[in-house]
This record gives structure tokens, sequence and C-alpha cells, in this order.
């Protein structure tokens, strides 16, 4: 609602133009880019859970990635992705992308996943491999804990999944050892946690935007799930604890000092309110 | 059941499914808008309604064995139905769409430059994304695409994601002048919100661990470390809270799912019944 | 809320007795029992909201969400179509901008209807109902752009929104609209709080409908689930006690007890 010009130095300070907001922003994140300050980043619990419940996938089993994300959140998952793939070659582990909703995620997924590969000269079909985007949600998940090779069929690249190499043996939900959720949209973990891990006691972890994450402590809590990358600074964590710091630790520099400008700018607003309200000769000019 | 719903053998006996699926579905349609008056088409929407909640909840509370009852293998090719009519629907939103915009471009209306983009948009992601899609490229990462293809990434890769990216990265500027005008310690649970705030935006930062970096971790006050602090606020504060709110969210969507199944809520979405 | 393949014996009782609650409920309030509702602002400022468009002669946006044909979505449309029936009356033109393509038809048909039902049906102007884009941040814009063309005095937001909310809400803000917005997912309410002028959470969003029409089925059936919410908190500070005090034999007791109930879903 449009308000009266302000009178008076406090009330000005109440009121600053949001343009200058913006711009003292874009001037700290533009300066963070050009000038990182770094500082350490230890590893939260849930972090190491989610790369413990990786390292514990037995070697007969492979993970499931499930990366229902598209490009707006990619600063945030694209990074969790991509440290979370890093980890399953290091540790050896093989894995199968696949995607529920926000087809666009598996195919930007599908291109991180080749990026890293190249470094672990890692092959498809043989270390990983990528379902692609599959109609159905809760039909699908309940299909593929049954008979995992007629629920899939085809690839990403439209090639039958019985025809990979790290598919043979890989029926159903017996054959998963892990399943790890990206995603920034809500409703699908509970799809896994009721489809999945629930009736199979299939161990589940996740990885989520930083708005959304509180929402999902409870699970955490209750041990359905075995760890939970929290937004950009997960992300961090998980490049730290695999030893490729990459873009989630650059966005850790900037995000630092730009929540420092919020605060800074609420705790301004704070003091012109209560001082404002001790002069209020001021507003009557 | 399963060749109910099993695929047509034959493409001539596909199409003769489509021809009778499609002329039987008018028919039936111009049947029921002409012999049903309001009430009646009322009370055909009620008994669907009725008859499709009926399902899906007799299907998940009818007794079980080996994970099955009577009507879960109706619950695959039922939902495979619902998804194809729900496309319909997305022939009918690009059909308001071109209208509203055709009327743009048609008749000069000020601002009708970017209704004529949305038609270049709109065909050249429909034209090149179909035309890559069915485009075979052998190899997961071949190291020249053919030209659709090619297009394809570059109308995807470099236009849409980074659109996309680029318009989420607003909320950052609307989320700091927002917070900026909004948290006012008007109150004492706004002081209590606004502290909690500052240490769970700290906590979750390298400068939060940093600015009390000087607290030893074994020491009796690495409590108050920020990045500690934050932990418990959501482990203690937050999820409860949010515990709370699904238990009241749960039960709130339990009586209106109640209300639609049982038409209760009849009056309110069309006119009252007379 | 987590999906299960199949209830259990525990959740066919729980379902039964709660459904039974809420039943009983609307027979006694069809019966002529007066039942409270506490006054939600957000829904007492609807009247308000649209009375302020209607003297500036400028239009109304309402928003349902970008959710697909749903519970939230139905709340949705069944404020819209009580926010119709007002601004009709009182001549005020009213868009709605749609994400979802399922929703679209729904959506005409009630806005058809609501202007029937006010005894306007040639105010109803089909263009009005726009379908904007069913990409998520693409509607944001294209609702952002609508809002600044129209030059909207309210915005109605109700339903399911996401992380486009506060796009909406600050960009309308700055438009100087007059802002109410509804939504039951508790992640987007802070961002609303922030920007809009009234905000309905939670449970009141589900609430709505019986506020708005004070329909005895539908007041009953609300304090039927708050009947239900008082049984669930005690139910669980009974678990609570008994976890605390009895400590390892209520566990066991309780294992015990759910393998038993969980029997019926194998």
């Amino acid at each position: 609602m449009t308000q009266a010009p302000p009178h008076g130095f406090w009330q000005r300070m109440q009121q600053i133009p949001r343009y200058y907001i913006y711009a003292l922003l874009a001037g700290v994140v533009i300066w963070q880019l050009l000038f990182p300050i770094r500082l350490p980043i230890a590893p939260s619990r849930a972090t190491l859970g989610v790369r413990d419940a990786i390292r514990n996938v037995p070697e007969d089993k492979i993970v499931i990635i499930s990366v229902d994300w598209d490009a707006s959140t990619q600063p945030e998952t694209g990074p969790q992705t991509q440290a979370i793939i890093e980890a399953c070659f290091q540790l050896k582990k093989r894995f199968a992308i696949m995607n529920l909703a926000a087809p666009m995620g598996v195919k930007l997924a599908n291109d991180i996943a080749l990026r890293v590969a190249r470094r672990y000269n890692a092959k498809y079909g043989v270390d990983w491999c990528n379902w692609g985007y599959k109609v159905g949600q809760g039909n699908f998940l309940m299909a593929v804990a049954k008979n995992i090779p007629k629920a899939v069929a085809t690839d990403f690249y439209n090639k039958p999944v019985s025809e990979l190499p790290m598919m043979r043996g890989v029926e159903n939900i017996s054959s998963i050892g892990l399943v790890v959720e990206v995603t920034g949209l809500a409703g699908m973990t509970e799809l896994w946690l009721g489809l999945i891990q629930g009736p199979y006691g299939t161990p589940f972890a996740s990885a989520y935007t930083a708005v959304m994450a509180p929402g999902y402590y409870p699970y955490l809590d209750s041990g359905q799930m075995k760890g939970m990358l929290v937004g950009a600074k997960g992300a961090a964590e998980m490049e730290t604890l695999v030893n490729r710091p990459g873009s989630a630790v650059a966005i850790m520099n900037v995000q630092s000092w730009a929540h420092l400008l919020i605060i800074v700018l609420i705790v301004i607003g704070n003091v012109a309110y209560f001082m404002g309200r001790r002069r209020p000769g001021e507003g009557r000019r | 059941m399963s060749r109910l719903f099993a695929p047509a053998p034959t493409p001539r006996l596909l199409a003769a499914y489509l021809v009778i699926g499609l002329v039987g579905s008018v028919i039936l349609i111009y049947l029921l808008h002409r012999g049903l008056g309001p009430r009646g088409r009322r009370w055909l929407i009620a008994v669907v309604t009725f008859v499709a909640g009926l399902f899906y909840g007799l299907e998940f509370y009818y007794p079980v064995h080996n994970r099955k009852n009577f009507l879960t293998d109706w619950i695959e090719p039922v939902s495979v139905m619902i998804a194809v009519i729900g496309a319909f629907t997305v022939g009918l939103g690009i059909y308001s769409l071109c209208q509203v915009h055709g009327r743009n471009v048609a008749r000069r209306r000020p601002g009708w430059p970017n209704s004529l983009a949305f038609f270049v948009a709109f065909l050249a992601m429909l034209v090149f994304g179909l035309w890559s899609h069915y485009t075979p490229v052998g190899e997961p990462a071949p190291k020249v695409l053919p030209w659709q293809n090619g297009v394809y990434e570059v109308l995807f890769n470099g236009l849409f994601a980074p659109l996309q990216t680029a318009t989420f990265s607003l909320l950052a500027f609307y989320i700091a002048s927002a917070a900026y005008r909004a948290f006012r310690m008007r109150t004492a649970e706004a002081a209590l919100m606004m502290i909690a705030a500052f240490i769970v935006m700290l906590g979750q930062v390298p400068v939060g661990a940093w600015i009390t970096s000087g607290i030893p971790l074994t020491s009796p006050w690495a409590f108050f470390r920020l990045e500690t602090l934050g932990e418990w606020i959501l482990n203690w504060l937050n999820m409860p809270a949010q515990r709370g709110i699904v238990f009241g969210i749960a039960v709130g969507a339990l009586a209106m799912s109640l209300r639609v199944w049982l038409s209760l809520e009849r009056g309110t979405f069309f006119s009252e019944q007379r | 809320m987590a999906t299960l393949e199949h209830a259990n014996w525990f959740m066919r009782g729980l379902f039964a007795a709660m459904s039974a609650i809420i039943v009983a409920s609307v027979l006694l309030a069809q019966r002529g029992r007066e039942m409270f509702i506490r006054r939600i602002p957000g829904l007492t400022a609807i009247e308000e909201a649209i009375g302020r468009a209607t003297e500036m002669g400028r239009p109304i946006l309402f928003s349902p969400g970008l959710d697909g044909i749903g519970i939230i979505t139905l709340q949705a449309l069944a404020i819209l179509a009580y926010i119709v029936r007002l601004a009709a009356a009182q001549a005020t033109r009213l868009i709605v901008a749609i994400r979802a393509s399922e929703v679209y038809p729904v959506a005409e048909e009630v806005v058809r209807e609501a202007y029937d039902a006010a005894g306007r049906p040639e105010a109803y102007r089909p263009e009005d109902i726009r379908f904007i884009s069913d990409e998520q941040f693409a509607y944001a814009l294209g609702t952002v752009g609508l809002m600044a063309r129209e030059r909207v005095a309210t915005n109605f937001l109700f339903g399911g929104f996401y992380a486009e909310a506060l796009i909406l809400t600050e960009n309308g803000r700055a438009l100087g609209a007059v802002q109410v917005a509804g939504t039951p997912d508790p992640t987007q309410i802070p961002f609303f709080i922030a920007t809009c002028d009234y905000v309905v959470i939670g449970d009141e969003f589900y609430a709505a409908s019986a506020y708005l029409t004070r329909e005895p089925t539908l007041t009953g059936s609300l304090v039927g689930q708050d009947i239900v919410k008082g049984i669930l908190v005690a139910l669980v500070l009974l678990g609570v006690g008994i976890a605390t005090y009895l400590g390892g034999a209520a566990n066991e007791a309780h294992n015990l007890l759910w393998q038993a109930l969980a029997r019926g879903s194998q």
C-alpha cells in the first residue's frame, strides 16, 4: 500500500528505498565472488549421515539418486547432486539417476554425471546409469518395488535397462541399497518414505533446498532418514567431505556476507523504529 | 482384467478403438447434456465424485493379502487413465494462450510484440524439442551433435535453464527488502522470533561458526556456538512445531476430503441448490 | 504426511473414529445446533479488500495457486466462488490467473456459475480466466506482468504456493495492491506474512468455506475436525507421559502393539 513520504532521519531510515537494498546486496555478492573470504566449513551430523549411508551400501546393491529438481533450484540442488555423485564414484558405489517430477532435472543431472564420470573414468551402463523421467510417481514406485526392469523399461537414451551391465541382477527393491532424494519440490519425500522406506526398510537419505528443509527434521529425528543435506550449506559440507570444493563452497562465502547484510539492515530498521517512537516531533515537520 | 487394458494388437484395431471411443464419447456427452437438467448434472457429478473417491479409499482401507486386495490391480490402469485425461487439458491451456496472444497480435494491442515472442518461443521449443528427442544420438555423450539437437541444447541449456535460475535468484533480493521492511520488534513475541531468526541465519553459514569460533568445542559453553545453537533451535523448537502443524493440516485435509467426497461442498463451488 | 501402500488395522480404526466424529458433528449442526467459529481476520478482510477495488475502479486478481485439482485447489476455488459473487454484486472486474491446465476448465465453470448465482451472467468474461503457464516462474512473472498491466487494486492468493510466492506478493505490494493470501503449507507463510496485508494460515485455510458461507454442514465439519485434533493432542500427551515415566517397558509394549496392528497391511 502506498505510504506518505518519510519525514525526519529515523523515518527515512525505516523506509530505505528498496533499490538501495538491492544495490547493497548485489555489491556484497559481487565482492565475495571476486574476492572471497574463505572460512572453514565443518560438516554437520545430518551431512555425515548422508556420507555414511552411501558408504554402508553393500557391494551387490545400487544407489538410486532421485533428482526431482529443475533449473530454478540448481544453485542448491545441482552442487548437492554433484557432491553425492562424487561420493558414489569415490566409494565405488554404482548408482542410477532417475526423476519422478520436473522432467528437466534428469537432463541437468545427466550433464553433471557425465562431467564427473570423466574425472573417475567411470563408464555409463557399468558404473552408473540414468533411468530418465518416469511417469506415475506413487504407482511407479510401487511397480519398482516389485520388478525394476519391467517398471523402468528404458533408460534416458531410450535403451532397454536390462541391456546395461550394471542392471544385471537388479530385480526389485531388495537390490537397492540406498535411495537419495534430491529435491526442491514438496511431496516427493512422503512418496519414498511411505512406499519404499516404510514397507521395505530401504535406507533413505535426502537433500533439500534450505527453505524446505526445516519441515523434514521430524523424519531425520525419527530415523526414517539416515541423513539430510540442507541447501547450499549441506552441499558445501558434502563437497568438503569428498575433497572437491566447488560452487557450493563459493556460494557459502557469498551467503555468509549476504546474511550479515540482511541482519544489519533489520537492526537498522529496528533502531530507526525505536528512535522514531521516542521522538514523536520528528514526523510532524 | 489385463486383457481389458492391454494395448491394441494391430494398428487397424487401435484406429477402430480410437474412432469408436471418440464418436461414442461425443454421443454420450451430447445425450447427457440434452437429457440432464441442472439438477441431473449435479446428481451426476455427485455420483461420479463418490465412486471415484470410493475406489481409491476402498483400495487403501480394504484388508490385503500379500500386499494386494481385489482392487489393487486396477490402480495402475485407472491412474494412467486419469493422467491421460489430465494431459488433454494441456491442449486447453495452449488454446487459451494462443487465443489471448493471437488476439493481441491480430489487433495490434499495446505490447503485441511480446505476444509475438510467445509464439516464436513456443514453436521453436516445440519443433526442436520433438525433433531432437526423435533423433538418435548413439553414445551417451557424443562429441558432435546433429544440428537440431544443438539448437535444442542452446534453447534449453542456454536460454530456458538460465532464465529459470535468474528468476529464482530474484527471491534473494525480495527476501532482503521484505525482511528489512517487515521485521520490527513491536511485541515480545516478534523480538523472540527475530533473535531466533538471527541465530539460525548465522548458524547456517560459515561466518556464524567463525564469530563464535573462540568458544572451544569441548568447553561447557560450546552450546552457545552459533552453529550449535542454530541446530538446537531447528531440532528442538522447530521440529515439534512442524509436527504439530502437520497434525493440524492432516486433520483439516481429512475433513475437507470427506466434504468433497460426499459432495457437501456443492453449494460453495457451484450455484446453490434451489 | 507419509503415503502408505495400504492401511493397517490401526489406521482403519483411526480413520473410522475420526470420520464418525466429523459426520456426527455435521449431523448435529444440521439439526440446528449453534456452532461457534472464532474470527479469522484474513477471511473477514475479503469483503473490505473487494470494496477497495470497487472504490478505485480497478480489477481484482485471484490466483488459485500452483497445484492441480486436489483438496487445496478445490478449497481455493470455493473461496473464488465466494469472491466472484461479492465482486459481481459490486460490478468489479475479476481476473483469474491459472497455472495448472486441468484447473482451467473447472475455474471457468466455477466463475461462470458464480456470476449466474449473483444474477449477473452478462458480467462474465471468459478472457479474464487466463491460463498463464505451467512453468512455476514463467507463471509468476506472467502473473506479475498481468498485475502491472491491469493495475490491479487487490490480490487474492489462495492455494498451494511455492518459491514463486514472494515474487507475486512483493511485486503486488510494490504496485500498491491490497493482498490477502492463504495457504496450508507452512513453508511460504513467513513470506506471505512479510508482504501481505492479511494471511490465512494452515488450518484456517481449510476452514474458509465454512467460515464464509456459515452453512451448518460445513461449520459442523469444522467443529468435528477440531474435536479430532483435541483427541490427537490428548493421545500424544498420553504417549509422552507413558514413554517418559515407564521408559523401556512402555517401548516394548508399544512395539508389540504396533506389530499386531501393522498386520493387515502385509
